[in-house]
C-alpha cells in the first residue's frame, strides 16, 4: 500500500486568525436606521496568501478524477478536458451578462444554437433546451410540460399517476412528486422492466413511464419497443432519463427507442466537470408532442442572426434565472466538437468495452446478478462478505486506500450490498488493470483491515451517524456547542 | 479521435481477447436491430488547435461587458473578482471530484461547504444554511415549497415588484402541487410594498408563506420587510437578500425571517451569460429537517478527530425516493467555493466598503440621469444601494436601450415581461452602477439618454 493522501492539520478558515467581535459597518446614506446592520458580519480578516493556502491544502484533501479513477456508477467521472477550462475564461465567454441585448452576443446565442443541433442529432428528438440547471431539473421541467400537455388535452384530472421502474434514480419519483403526481413503481425481472408488470399497471391513470435506458444495472432494456408501444397505448407519455447515454452514443437514441422527452446531463456524457457535486447542466429535449411546452426563451436563428424567442404560448416558462448554465454549455460544446461523429460514437463503444471487461474482472471475486452483457457499467453485490463479518462499506473504505475512488453503494436497492461501477472511455486499459488489482487486494484482505479501512486518508472512518444525531451544521453550531449552551431547538411539528 | 480517449496500439485488441470476443459490436446485441441508428450527423471531430480556432471565432462576434460603459445590474453582476477566487476554483482536486459520497476522501470539499454554509448563516442571521441551490431563482423556488412543508395553506405571497423571471420560475415551483402565487401591490409614490394589502390576504386565511426582495425587484430598499413578520405572524416569511447587501443591512434572522434565500453570483463568480450561478439558502433550526438539498454536518472520525460529511440524508431523494424534501441531487459545490474565498479575501469590512462604494456610485448615477429630459430617475422614491429604476416617459426601453448600446453603453435592464401575452407595463429599466463604474462612464450615460430620448421625442 503506498497511497498516502495529504493530512494537513489545517484549521477551519475562523480558526486561523482571532475573529473579534464585530463591529457595526459605517451607515450608508439614504438607509433607514431600523434597516442599518447593528453588527458587522462576523468572519475573519486574514491575508491573500492566509486564503491561498488554507483552501490550497484542504485541495490536497480530496479525491479528483484528476488524481484518481473515480469509480462511481451513473456518474460518469470522465476526464473533464482542461481546453474546455481554458475556453469557459475566455473573457468574449466568461465576461458576458445575460440582459446584455442579443446584438452584443451573438457568439454565446451561436454556440447554444450549435450545441442544441448536435443535441437534437444525439437524442433524435427535434427541439432542445438548455435552459435545465441539473438532470433533476430537466426531469421536474419535463413533467410539468407533460403536465400542460394533459391540461390542455383535459385528461389532468385522471392522469395523476408516474410509473417508474424499482431501479429508478431516486431523482425520477422526487421529480414526479414535485410536480404534482403520484408515483408508482414497476417491479424489475432479472433486472429489467417486468412487461407484464408494465402491462398491468398502465392505466388511463398513466401520464408518464420513466425509464433509463441501459438502465441502473447497467443491462439495456432490450424490451425498449414493447414498452414504448404498451406506454403509448395507454396514453401515456415515455420519459428519458439521460443519466447513462454514454453507452449509446450512436448505438441508438431516445427518439429511436419512442421516448417522447428527454433530460441529459452534460456533468456526464459531455465531460463538464461536476465541481463536488455542482454545477451540472442539464437538456430538455422534446418530441413534436411535447416541445411547444418546452421552457422560454428558445434560441432560434433568423436569417444569419440568433435570437431569444419569448413567442411559444404554450411553453411552461422559465425554469432558472437566464438561459442556463452556458459556462458549462461552452464546454460541452468543445467536447462534441473535438469528438464529432467518429469520436462520439466510439465515446460509447469503448466505455462499454472497459465496462465488459471490468465486470469480466472484477466479476472474479464478487458476484454479478442478472446477465454478463452490461453497458457502461455493471452491479457486485457484497453480500457474500457478510460471511467474513464484513459489508459493501467496509470494502469501500478499504478501496479508498489504494487511492481510488470507490464505486456507488447500496444503489439500486434491488441487489443485496450492491456496488455499481463505471470507469468510462478516457480510462486506459493500464488503469482498469490498476484499479482491478485494487480491487482485488481490498476484497481480499483480512476482515479487520477492511473494518480498519480507510487509514490512509486525512481522516478515518467518519462517525455519519453522529452527524445526524447531533447536527452542527455552522461555525454558529461549533460555538454553541464550545460554549456548552446545548439547548436543543423546539422542533416543529410538519403539517 | 481525441486524445481523451486512450489509443495505444493494441490495447482495444487486448480489452477484446481477454472477453473473448473479436469486435465491440457483440457487446450490442442486447439493443434491438430497430432500434439502432445510423449515422448521428454531426461532421466531423477536430484536432485541439482547431476546436479552439473555431470556438474563438465564434466568441469573437461576442461584445465582452468590458467594451461597454456597463450599467446592468440587478441579481446579476460583474463585480471584479481577485484572481486568487479563479485560482482556488481551478484547482482541479476541486473541480474535478463528485458529490463526496465517500467522505474520508472529501474532506477538501466538505470543509468549503461547511465554511460557506456558516458564511451564509452570519450574513443572514439564521440558524443552518445548506450547501446551495441552482439559483437565486431556484433557491426562491425551493423555499416557498419549505413553507408548505412546514405551514398549512395554498396562497402564496410575493411582491409585485418581484422580477419576472423569478416570478415565472416560482409559478412552477407552485404549479406541481397545485398552489397558487398571490402578487402583493406596491405603493406607486416608493414602490414599497402595500402592508395593508398583506395584512389582507393573510386576514382572507390560507395562505402559507410570503417572499420579500432586498432590494426589491425594482432596486429599492424597502423598509417595510421589517414590519412583516409582525404582520405574518406563524406564517413563514421567505426573505431573498442581494449577500453583498447583508454586509450593512440587517440580517433578516432579525426581523424575523424563516428562510433566506439569495443570488450569490456577485461573490466571485463570472456571469458567464447567466450560468453556473449560485443559490443560497439558510432556514431555522426547527425546520432543518424540512429543508431542501444538501446538507454537510461536523463530526468525528473513528480516532475522535473533527470530521465532515453530508448528513440529515434521510430528507433527500436518494433516500426518501417520492416522499424526499426536494428532487434536488446537484448543488453548487465548486460556486460555493467561488463565494466563501470571494468574501473571505475581501474580508468582512471590505464587503461593506464595497457595498457603500457602490451605493455611492449608483446616488451620482441617479442624480446624473435625474436632469435628463423625458426619464423619471429613480421613478419610486426609496432608498437604494446600487441599482434604481427609471421610467421613460417617451418611447419604449427596447429602443432607448438599443440607442444607448450603439454608443457602448449597456443602459440596464428592462423590467418588462418580454413574452407576448405578458399585457402591456411602463417602460421602465433597472439601472445599475457597479464597483467599476467611473463618473465619466455616468455623464456619458446621461448625456447619451438626454440625446436618445430627444431623437424618440422627434420622430414621435
Amino acid at each position: 500500500m503506498t497511497f498516502r493522501q495529504a493530512r494537513w492539520d489545517e484549521p477551519d478558515v475562523w480558526d486561523l486568525a482571532a475573529v473579534s467581535e464585530p463591529v457595526a459597518p459605517p451607515p450608508v446614506p439614504g438607509i433607514p436606521e431600523r434597516l442599518r446592520r447593528k453588527a458587522g458580519v462576523r468572519w475573519p480578516e486574514l491575508a491573500e496568501l492566509e486564503v491561498v493556502r488554507h483552501y490550497t491544502r484542504l485541495s490536497q484533501m480530496n479525491f479528483g478524477i484528476d488524481t484518481a479513477p473515480y469509480a462511481l456508477g451513473s456518474c460518469t467521472m470522465k476526464y473533464n478536458p482542461k481546453v474546455s477550462e481554458m475556453l469557459a475564461r475566455r473573457p468574449g465567454a466568461a465576461s458576458l451578462h445575460p440582459q446584455q441585448p442579443e446584438e452584443s452576443a451573438q457568439g454565446a446565442l451561436e454556440i447554444l444554437w450549435r450545441l442544441e443541433r448536435i443535441l437534437t442529432k444525439v437524442t433524435g428528438l427535434p427541439e432542445v433546451s438548455l435552459q435545465a440547471a441539473a438532470g433533476a431539473h430537466g426531469e421536474w421541467a419535463a413533467l410539468l410540460m407533460v403536465r400542460a400537455y394533459f391540461r390542455d388535452r383535459n385528461e389532468l384530472e385522471r392522469r395523476t399517476e408516474v410509473l417508474l421502474p424499482d431501479t429508478a434514480h431516486g431523482t425520477n419519483p422526487a421529480s414526479a412528486m414535485m410536480a404534482g403526481f403520484t408515483t408508482r413503481e414497476i417491479r424489475s425481472k432479472d433486472g429489467c422492466v417486468d412487461l407484464a408488470a408494465l402491462r398491468a399497471a398502465v392505466s388511463e391513470r398513466t401520464a408518464c413511464f420513466m425509464l433509463t435506458n441501459p438502465n441502473t444495472a447497467g443491462l439495456f432494456e432490450s424490451n425498449i419497443l414493447e414498452i414504448a408501444e404498451v406506454v403509448h397505448q395507454a396514453g401515456g407519455m415515455l420519459y428519458y432519463d439521460g443519466a447513462n447515454l454514454n453507452a449509446i452514443l450512436g448505438i441508438t437514441h431516445p427518439g429511436r427507442m419512442g421516448f417522447d422527452v428527454a433530460h441529459l446531463n452534460l456533468h456526464k456524457t459531455f465531460a463538464t466537470p461536476h465541481g463536488g457535486g455542482g454545477p451540472g447542466a442539464g437538456v430538455l429535449a422534446a418530441g413534436e408532442t411535447l416541445a411547444p411546452y418546452l421552457p422560454v426563451p428558445r434560441v432560434v436563428k433568423v436569417g444569419r442572426k440568433f435570437r431569444l424567442d419569448y413567442d411559444r404560448p404554450k411553453s411552461i416558462g422559465k425554469i432558472k434565472t437566464a438561459y442556463g448554465n452556458f459556462g458549462l454549455d461552452l464546454r460541452a460544446y468543445a467536447f462534441a466538437l473535438t469528438h464529432g461523429e467518429e469520436g462520439l460514437n466510439h465515446v460509447s463503444r469503448r466505455a462499454v468495452l472497459n465496462s465488459n471487461y471490468l465486470a469480466s474482472k472484477m466479476g472474479a471475486f464478487l458476484p454479478r446478478p442478472f446477465r454478463a452483457l452490461v453497458k457502461h457499467e455493471f452491479l457486485l453485490s457484497g453480500a457474500p462478505l457478510k460471511a467474513k463479518g464484513v459489508r459493501t462499506l467496509d470494502l469501500a473504505k478499504r478501496l479508498l486506500d489504494e487511492g481510488v475512488h470507490a464505486p456507488t453503494v447500496y444503489f439500486p436497492s434491488l441487489v443485496e450490498e450492491s456496488l455499481m461501477v463505471e470507469l468510462p472511455e478516457t480510462e486506459s486499459k493500464r488503469e482498469l488493470d490498476h484499479y482491478i488489482a485494487a480491487f482485488e487486494r481490498a476484497v481480499t484482505d483480512s476482515p479487520g483491515n477492511l473494518r480498519a479501512a480507510p487509514r490512509s486518508l486525512s481522516v478515518g472512518r467518519i462517525d455519519e451517524v453522529r452527524a445526524a444525531r447531533e447536527p452542527r451544521l455552522s461555525w454558529k453550531d461549533l460555538r454553541a456547542a464550545a460554549a456548552k449552551v446545548e439547548t436543543p431547538p423546539p422542533v416543529r411539528p410538519t403539517p | 479521435m481525441p486524445r481523451w480517449i486512450p489509443n495505444e496500439p493494441g490495447e482495444e485488441a487486448a480489452l477484446l481477447d481477454a472477453l473473448g470476443i473479436s469486435s465491440v459490436e457483440q457487446l450490442f446485441t442486447d439493443v434491438p436491430k430497430r432500434a439502432r441508428i445510423g449515422r448521428l450527423g454531426v461532421g466531423a471531430g477536430h484536432d485541439e488547435a482547431e476546436v479552439v480556432r473555431q470556438i474563438d471565432k465564434i466568441l469573437a462576434r461576442n461584445k465582452p461587458l468590458g467594451s461597454f460603459a456597463n450599467f446592468l445590474g440587478g441579481r446579476l453582476t460583474s463585480r471584479y473578482s481577485p484572481a486568487a477566487v479563479d485560482a482556488m476554483v481551478g484547482r482541479s482536486e476541486f473541480y474535478t471530484s463528485y458529490t463526496p459520497y465517500q467522505p474520508e476522501a472529501s474532506q477538501g470539499m466538505l470543509r468549503v461547504l461547511f465554511e460557506f454554509q456558516s458564511l451564509w448563516v452570519e450574513l443572514t442571521g439564521m440558524d443552518v444554511a445548506n450547501a446551495s441551490l441552482y439559483d437565486g431563482a431556484t433557491a426562491a423556488g425551493e423555499a416557498l415549497l419549505f413553507c408548505r412543508r412546514i405551514h398549512e395553506g395554498r396562497r402564496f405571497l410575493v411582491p409585485a415588484s418581484l422580477a419576472w423571471e423569478e416570478k415565472s420560475v416560482l409559478a412552477n415551483y407552485a404549479s406541481g402541487p397545485g398552489l397558487t402565487l398571490e402578487e402583493v401591490p406596491f405603493d406607486d409614490r416608493t414602490g414599497r410594498l402595500d402592508l395593508d394589502a398583506v395584512r389582507k390576504s393573510v386576514a382572507a386565511g390560507d395562505v402559507f408563506g410570503m417572499l420579500a426582495d432586498v432590494p426589491n425587484g425594482f432596486g429599492h430598499v424597502d423598509e417595510g420587510v421589517a414590519d412583516l413578520k409582525g404582520i405574518l405572524g406563524t406564517i413563514p416569511l421567505v426573505v431573498s437578500a442581494d449577500p453583498l447587501s447583508l454586509s450593512v443591512l440587517e440580517a433578516p434572522g432579525a426581523y424575523g425571517a424563516d428562510v433566506v434565500v439569495g443570488e450569490g453570483q456577485g461573490f466571485g463568480i463570472s456571469p458567464s451569460f447567466g450560468g453556473p450561478l449560485l443559490g443560497l439558502f439558510a432556514c431555522r433550526a426547527a425546520d432543518v429537517r424540512s429543508a431542501p438539498g444538501r446538507i454537510v454536518g461536523a463530526t468525528r472520525d473513528v480516532n475522535g478527530l473533527p470530521a465532515f460529511a453530508l448528513t440529515l440524508q434521510t430528507r433527500e431523494q436518494h433516500i426518501r425516493r417520492s416522499r424526499a424534501t426536494s428532487n434536488i441531487c446537484t448543488n453548487q459545490s465548486l460556486m460555493a467555493l467561488a463565494f466563501v474565498v470571494y468574501a473571505t479575501l475581501v474580508g468582512p469590512r471590505g464587503l461593506a466598503e464595497l457595498q457603500a462604494s457602490i451605493a455611492e456610485r449608483s446616488r451620482t448615477l441617479a442624480s446624473a440621469l435625474g436632469g435628463v429630459d423625458g426619464l423619471q430617475a429613480p421613478r419610486f422614491d426609496a432608498p437604494y444601494l446600487g441599482s434604481f429604476t427609471v421610467e421613460l416617459k417617451r418611447g419604449t426601453a427596447a429602443e432607448f436601450l438599443d440607442r444607448l448600446r450603439r454608443k457602448k453603453i449597456l443602459g440596464g435592464v428592462p423590467l418588462a415581461d418580454p413574452r407576448p401575452n405578458a399585457g402591456s407595463t411602463p417602460e421602465r429599466v433597472l439601472v445599475s452602477a457597479g464597483d467599476a463604474t467611473t463618473d465619466r462612464e455616468i455623464q456619458k450615460y446621461a448625456r447619451a439618454a438626454a440625446s436618445a430620448l430627444a431623437a424618440v421625442g422627434r420622430s414621435a
